[in-house]
């Protein structure tokens, strides 16, 4: 094992980008799937019905297959019927596509778990079926999801690392780049990006935790 | 004039028949008390009154708006006709003033100042002015059901529909409860309630509404003759047993 080898400044700094990455990845799917999971997870739990009925079936076949093969698939199979995407794009769209079919799931159960009679009040006060949902049971149903939404969103972090595998330089990627120039590099970066996923993990779930108790109060 | 008005009207779930043949006028201003035994289609009845049941055959017509219509616009009759639960359905998500200043806000656009005070006023008619900031999960259930009558009021409606408003509470509240319904009987507010308090429905109502297996039985404007003696065998069964023990 070679410590001192392994964290050099130039290979910290090279790690650091690639984290930058896996920031800059994880971050953007996040927001673009939070979207289109409550649209989703919105219509799903309205009952519109063939409309509803269709995005289930969709939702349905996302959440079924391997993260893996999306990403293949946006990256290798898009461009065979002439969409091509940068690998930085490739995985964003995959991890949108699949972290929206999850947080879809999320959505609808947690406006389904709120008490129907909120809803039959609001409706008998006079609101419409739009204005119950946004004032009444979307910020109730929230509070239910917010411990399951953070934990997929924890999932999608850990997940980016699957995108090594289109040569996405993230941290992952850039870690197997500098060990194998020297296996006895390894166990320290290992370590090193171990600790450092912990990190950003832990952080974010420190946060949901921070944003449950407001919600709470 | 009738503000409600049922003409042959049917309900059904399945085979099962919830409502049959009913055929009830409701003015303007009158207190209904509709009794009878669990299932017997009382809170269905009073559920299609403001469209949180369909009906499936007859016409209904509350307050101009024909419910029957399936292109009926039923955001407007809500405005004009309130509803108070069984179990209260407060805004868990908001305080005691935003409860009742939510649907005057969004639905009549009353300003926030206007429809505070209004809701002021309220509160103090129901005795619950110092709770205003309180979330409902903090409030006893029979302060939960004062605050549920004072939203419904706060839209000014024509007409206030209860579902067992009382049945959820504990004995001590029900009085509370109570009062606060004498006092909105007492602004010519027409109220159609479904109940199991026979004092109240025999002081207070003008009407009252016997019902049994989707039925109408009996439809009485004396509440203190009906309670002396109903005129159906049924009602007279079912009143020996609720006022008998």
């Amino acid at each position: 094992m070679n410590w001192s080898g392994a964290y050099t400044w130039i290979n910290l700094n090279y790690l650091l980008q690639g984290l930058w990455i896996t920031i800059q990845i994880s971050v953007i799917s996040i927001i673009l799937s939070s979207i289109f999971g409550a649209i989703l997870g919105i219509i799903r739990y309205s009952k519109i019905s063939k409309v509803s009925a269709f995005v289930g079936f969709l939702v349905d076949i996302v959440r079924n297959l391997p993260l893996l093969l999306i990403l293949f698939f946006s990256y290798f199979g898009l461009p065979q019927i002439g969409i091509r995407f940068s690998t930085f794009s490739a995985a964003i769209f995959a991890f949108t596509i699949f972290e929206s079919a999850m947080l879809a799931e999320i959505f609808r159960s947690g406006l389904e778990a709120v008490d129907k009679g909120q809803t039959e009040a609001a409706r008998s006060n006079g609101l419409t079926y739009l204005q119950t949902l946004r004032y009444i049971v979307f910020p109730q149903g929230l509070k239910k999801m917010i411990a399951p939404i953070v934990s997929q969103f924890i999932s999608l972090v850990k997940d980016t690392s699957l995108a090594t595998i289109i040569l996405l330089p993230d941290l992952m990627q850039r870690a197997q780049v500098i060990y194998g120039q020297d296996t006895n590099y390894m166990i320290p970066i290992f370590i090193l990006v171990a600790a450092t996923y912990f990190v950003v993990n832990y952080l974010l779930s420190l946060f949901a935790g921070f944003i449950d108790r407001r919600l709470k109060n | 004039m009738s503000l409600i008005s049922f003409k042959n009207v049917g309900k059904s779930y399945g085979e099962f028949k919830a409502l049959k043949d009913i055929n009830l006028d409701i003015n303007q201003g009158q207190i209904v008390s509709i009794i009878g035994p669990s299932g017997s289609g009382k809170s269905t009845l009073l559920r299609t009154m403001n469209g949180l049941e369909e009906i499936n055959e007859g016409q209904l017509i509350v307050d101009d708006h024909d419910l029957s219509n399936p292109k009926v616009d039923i955001n407007k009759l809500r405005k004009d006709v309130g509803m108070v639960f069984q179990h209260f359905n407060l805004y868990a998500n908001k305080t005691i003033l935003e409860n009742i200043t939510l649907a005057p806000r969004i639905v009549l656009k009353e300003n926030t100042k206007q429809a505070e005070q209004n809701a002021m006023k309220l509160l103090e008619m129901v005795g619950l002015k110092d709770q205003a900031n309180k979330y409902p999960s903090q409030l006893s259930g029979g302060q939960q059901q004062r605050i549920a009558i004072a939203r419904s009021l706060a839209m000014k409606p024509k007409a206030i529909l209860f579902d067992e408003p009382t049945s959820a509470l504990d004995p001590e509240m029900i009085g509370d409860v109570l009062n606060v319904m004498k006092e909105v009987a007492g602004q010519d507010m027409t109220m159609v309630v479904v109940t199991h308090e026979m004092g109240f429905a025999r002081e207070v109502g003008d009407r009252i509404i016997f019902m049994d297996s989707g039925q109408i039985l009996e439809d009485s404007n004396d509440p203190k003759a009906f309670f002396k003696k109903p005129k159906e065998p049924r009602a007279q069964q079912f009143l020996s047993k609720v006022i008998g023990h």
